[in-house]
């Protein structure tokens, strides 16, 4: 008993913190979704619509297309991420001149606050002063330009997002690839597998739990990314670059419509667990209940 | 089908050398063992015949092919590592059938490979399990399994029992034995077990410290090991050794020891007082009148035999009998050894004297 108690008073500055800054901002959003307020309408007082802010949710033109983009941007980023991040884990686990260096220098971006890096690549990007134009241009004879071109914006937004977060996929899949035993990769060189088909039979699904893991990961953050975008293209040109967080930043800010802001953020969060669990469903659980089925044999 | 030539094969790790220059001929179907104590090289030279060690010197041929540079994929060597080394992730039966599926087997014929392995094997219903789900003795027979599914031109063993229990050891032992008389591979087998070796070994190649020190078939190096490590190593218990000099002193030739025992010998080509070293196996002596007199200090009746451990002066000898004798700690017995069982080695370089 006695320890008991001192377990939940260890955890109480925990639980304190997650319910002020967690738990209780959680359901005071719910709680939001379901009103209409807005202090700087002609009626700021707070009145309860029931389902109506979702309703209109449906029918949000401008809502619907930036939840597309999100998703886009969300697909080609963390599918590059996961390509590159796997290939320079696996330079990374052999040696070669300067590794140490390429290490330490390959990190960096992820110690670089979001707006910080909007910053820079928006300085990098601008015309005229920018690096990547400059080279574009004299190299290609490409004339970028992300305020006027939409899917150049797009790009760039993706390629800044593969910038800043390929290191946290390189380490945890680095992680994961030297923590592997070494034999049954010697045994499938027995076995009479070629490089691909290790790869294909052997490495990829034992790293399957540590790529998976960090596909969730960076999927939440990818779907709730505002301030590097915000920073660096401010949602346009037009609304090519307006991803969801940005929308409901634009809703909630400027508008002051906190009721459909908050009903926003509610169903975003709703559409991120539905992703996650059919990923779940789709490739966690299979093998979980497989295995489970033969220990029960 | 393969016979396998090793051409004074070196290893070195950077600066370390740890294979010596080693030559081992293996023909067609033969069950050679490489013994020797931990650390010796077997795993190295094994690795090397493998193709996943690269080879600093020497050559490696496989049907009078030198293979030096060919990838372990390409050699058609099936291996069973110490470990087991099973794919985590496949069930036993994919695990098996791995091998045929890379090389484009049909389904149904990997199938019926895989069914007809697992049978040999006693595996049957453990196909749909994973290596987790299964015991060390299971994972070794799937270890097992997925070598003799594919009929390749070489086996190589590397440890294979001895994560298993005492009595498992004894029954895989013989299943193998039974493995290689039906199917006549080529079999390379390491092991640090020398009972292994013995029992299973149509030649063995014993090792130390990077070096080969003898090569021969069991009783061959039971009976005429060529230096002091041999002699003890193979044989258990094993060897006793005495030190002292060979003497004659106008009459036959005898050996002394340095603290005063006397023991026969069959006549050497050496002059008096050569300093040697005595070897007698503890099973080659027997009680009797005559004979070297000792002071019984431990014995360690098995049933079917009885150990003696005993002194003469400072000498520790000891004894294996057949019989169930009743002697009893400080006891005076004599042992007698015939000449034909003794092996005399020279103290210097602890080579046989013949
Ligand atoms: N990768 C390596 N680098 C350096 N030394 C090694 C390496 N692998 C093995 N060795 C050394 O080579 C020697 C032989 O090793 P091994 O073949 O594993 O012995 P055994 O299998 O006979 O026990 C040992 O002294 C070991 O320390
Ligand atoms: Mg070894």
């Amino acid at each position: 008993m006695g320890s008991n108690r001192t377990g939940w008073l260890m955890l109480a500055p925990t639980l304190l913190i997650l319910g002020v800054f967690g738990i209780v901002p959680f359901f005071y959003v719910l709680y939001l979704s379901f009103h209409q307020w807005n202090p700087f309408a002609a009626n700021p007082n707070m009145i309860f619509i029931g389902a109506n802010n979702f309703r209109r949710l449906v029918f949000d033109g401008e809502f619907l297309t930036s939840l597309w983009f999100t998703l886009k941007f969300a697909f080609f980023a963390v599918v590059s991420e996961i390509i590159i991040g796997y290939m320079l884990a696996q330079m990374l686990t052999r040696d070669f001149y300067g590794k140490g260096f390429f290490r330490t220098i390959h990190t960096l971006p992820l110690i670089v606050a979001p707006i910080v890096v909007g910053s820079v690549w928006r300085l990098m990007t601008t015309p005229s002063i920018g690096i990547i134009p400059y080279y574009l241009n004299k190299w290609f004879g490409y004339q970028l330009n992300i305020g006027s071109d939409a899917t150049a914006a797009f790009i760039i937004t993706v390629i800044m997002d593969i910038w800043h977060w390929t290191p946290l996929v390189t380490l945890t899949l680095l992680a994961a690839i030297v923590s592997l035993p070494k034999d049954p990769f010697e045994q499938a060189q027995i076995d009479g597998a070629n490089r691909w088909q290790i790869f294909w039979h052997i490495t990829l699904p034992m790293i399957r739990p540590a790529i998976l893991a960090t596909v969730f990961i960076r999927l939440m953050d990818a779907l709730r990314t505002v301030d590097e975008v915000w920073m660096l293209t401010g949602g346009g040109p037009g609304a090519a670059t307006r991803f969801v967080g940005l929308h409901i930043w634009k809703i909630v800010f400027p508008k002051t419509d906190y009721g459909y802001g908050s009903a926003i953020s509610i169903i975003v969060l709703y559409l991120t667990l539905v992703m996650c669990w059919l990923l779940y469903v789709g490739l966690v659980a299979p093998r979980v209940r497989r295995s489970k089925v033969n220990a029960d044999a | 089908m393969a016979e396998v030539k090793i051409k004074d094969i070196v290893k070195r790790y950077g600066e370390l050398q740890v294979i010596h220059g080693v030559n081992v001929d293996i023909r067609d179907g033969e069950f050679v063992v490489l013994v020797g104590p931990s650390g010796c090289g077997k795993s190295t030279l094994l690795r090397m015949i493998a193709g996943l060690e690269p080879i600093s010197d020497g050559e490696m041929l496989i049907d009078g092919k030198v293979v030096n540079k060919v990838l372990p994929k390409d050699r058609d060597i099936a291996m069973v590592f110490q470990s087991y080394a099973l794919y985590p992730h496949k069930t036993v039966a994919e695990n098996m059938g791995f091998s045929l599926k890379i090389k484009g087997v049909p389904k149904p014929e990997i199938e019926a490979k895989v069914k007809q392995a697992a049978s040999v094997l006693d595996l049957g219903k453990l196909l749909d399990r994973y290596p987790r789900q299964l015991s060390g003795g299971q994972r070794q027979r799937v270890a097992m399994g997925r070598a003799i599914v594919r009929d390749p031109r070489v086996f190589l063993f590397d440890e294979p029992l001895s994560n298993l229990d005492a009595k498992l050891r004894v029954a895989m032992r013989v299943e193998i034995k039974e493995l290689h008389q039906r199917l006549k591979t080529t079999i390379i087998y390491v092991t640090h077990d020398q009972i292994e070796a013995m029992t299973m070994a149509d030649k063995i190649v014993v090792m130390k410290d990077g070096y080969v020190e003898q090569i021969g078939a069991p009783l061959d190096l039971y009976d005429n090991p060529s230096n002091v490590f041999v002699a003890g190593f193979i044989g258990s218990p094993s060897m006793n050794f005495i030190k002292g000099s060979i003497r004659s002193d106008g009459g036959a030739q005898r050996f002394v020891s340095d603290h005063g025992s006397v023991l026969p010998v069959r006549p050497l080509p050496v002059s008096d007082g050569h300093p040697v070293i005595y070897g007698v196996r503890p099973e080659h002596i027997t009680l009797g009148p005559g004979g070297l007199p000792v002071r019984v200090a431990v014995v360690e009746p098995t049933g079917a035999e009885t150990q003696i451990f005993a002194r003469s002066n400072e000498d520790a000898i000891d004894a294996m009998l057949r019989d169930r004798i009743a002697v009893r700690a400080g006891d005076h017995v004599n042992f007698v050894v015939d000449p034909v069982n003794a092996h005399v080695f020279d103290q210097q370089t602890t080579k046989r004297i013949s």
